[in-house]
């Protein structure tokens, strides 16, 4: 074995990891070489100082009011809420959940954002407008489709596509003619799936 | 593991404020020890103590039972010392020296059982080489020659409360016995 080995295992064995046959390598090679012997002297030496140098020899100590130091130090005990600790334990749902409530109350905060009247269609010079009430007059033909938010509709003449009318009243006259269908909704819930089902059909049209 | 410490830390996170009292007595000194070794200066140390307990209180709901409780109490406040030590700047371990030696802290003046004034003044002559020495050694054997001979924490707890490889450890623990049998060598001839 060479001494720079040996080295390497007499450290090994002051960690008290040196496998037992490299022991007896360690041991037959100190028997034979005298610089290794006193090496290795040294360094249990050098490990016996180190700890008893710092094994209790500690006369500074930390202050006796320190205990006391520190819990008046600590911030007032948390609160350890069960709905906190489950929003940390879960942030994919706690995220998909407060993205569902920001989704939802936009939507009914433009349900109900105010009450002004709403018409839309292709073709509105033809209908006229008074108050919150809209009419399709006797003897006009609205082409396209014509939707009505928060106002009522009255229907004396005809409309040659849908009618929507959202968070109001339609009236159709005995004259009145609508070639496609007549929706009326009036709740929130209605609408958003009015407004999905807008997203979805502007898709598929898309495509 | 259902220990002292997992107990303590559990009964505190419900809010019991004497359970963690309990935390700090355990702890507090071996964690000044460390910060003393590691900084040299009283007042640091403490500091370094109080910081320590402040964050261990703050994460309290993070600590990992499967962890040792030492081992984690160690790395924050081995990582905080460390911090300290970076930040100095280069003049200041000079006068931390100056002000704060072994000796002027009480250390010699402790009594040892029977022995003459001239074995006590040469283990504390030892002593003071050594802790002179291993002050001169760079953080990152410093900290590692403190767990070790301080702290007397084993490699594996040392690689743990470090984050670093056994064999890292134990080369710095190799390299730093070395540097001390020089140093006391050196002082002996």
């Amino acid at each position: 074995m060479e001494c720079k080995q040996a080295v390497s295992f007499m450290h090994d064995y002051l960690d008290g990891d040196l496998p037992s046959e490299q022991a007896r390598e360690l041991k037959s090679h100190l028997d034979n070489c005298f610089e290794c012997r006193a090496a290795f002297r040294r360094l249990e030496e050098t490990e016996m100082m180190l700890f008893a140098a710092n094994r209790k020899s500690e006369a500074v100590s930390v202050s006796d009011d320190m205990t006391d130091r520190i819990m008046s130090f600590l911030p007032q005990p948390k609160k350890h809420n069960p709905a906190w600790n489950w929003v940390r334990r879960h942030p994919a749902l706690t995220a998909a959940a407060a993205f569902i409530l920001i989704m939802l109350g936009t939507s009914i905060n433009f349900w109900n954002a105010d009450n002004q009247l709403v018409v839309r269609g292709s073709d509105l010079e033809r209908v006229q407008v008074a108050g919150n009430t809209v009419i399709v007059p006797e003897g006009t033909t609205v082409s396209g489709d014509l939707t009505i938010e928060r106002g009522k509709l009255e229907i004396y003449g005809e409309v040659e596509g849908n009618v929507t009318v959202i968070d109001g009243s339609a009236y159709q006259a005995s004259t009145a003619r609508v070639a496609g269908q007549v929706k009326d909704i009036n709740q929130a819930f209605d609408w958003v799936w009015y407004k999905l089902g807008n997203i979805v059909s502007e898709v598929a049209y898309r495509q | 593991m259902d220990n002292l410490e997992t107990r303590l830390v559990k009964l505190a996170l419900k809010g019991d404020q004497r359970a963690f009292a309990e935390i700090v007595d355990l702890y507090k000194d071996r964690i000044f020890h460390l910060a003393y070794r590691m900084l040299s200066n009283r007042h640091e140390a403490e500091d370094v103590v109080q910081e320590t307990f402040l964050r261990v209180y703050r994460n309290l709901d993070r600590y990992d039972p499967g962890q040792k409780f030492s081992t984690w109490i160690y790395r924050i406040g081995t990582n905080l010392s460390i911090d300290r030590l970076r930040k100095r700047k280069p003049t200041y371990s000079l006068d931390a020296e100056i002000g704060d030696q072994d000796g002027a802290d009480g250390y010699a003046l402790i009594p040892g059982d029977n022995r003459t004034p001239e074995t006590e003044y040469m283990i504390s002559e030892t002593r003071t080489t050594i802790h002179e020495a291993i002050d001169d050694l760079p953080p990152k054997y410093k900290t590692v020659m403190i767990l070790r001979y301080l702290q007397e924490l084993s490699l594996q707890e040392i690689s743990d409360v470090l984050d670093m490889p056994v064999t890292t450890i134990k080369t710095r623990v190799h390299r730093g016995r070395e540097f001390l049998r020089k140093k006391l060598e050196s002082q002996n001839h």
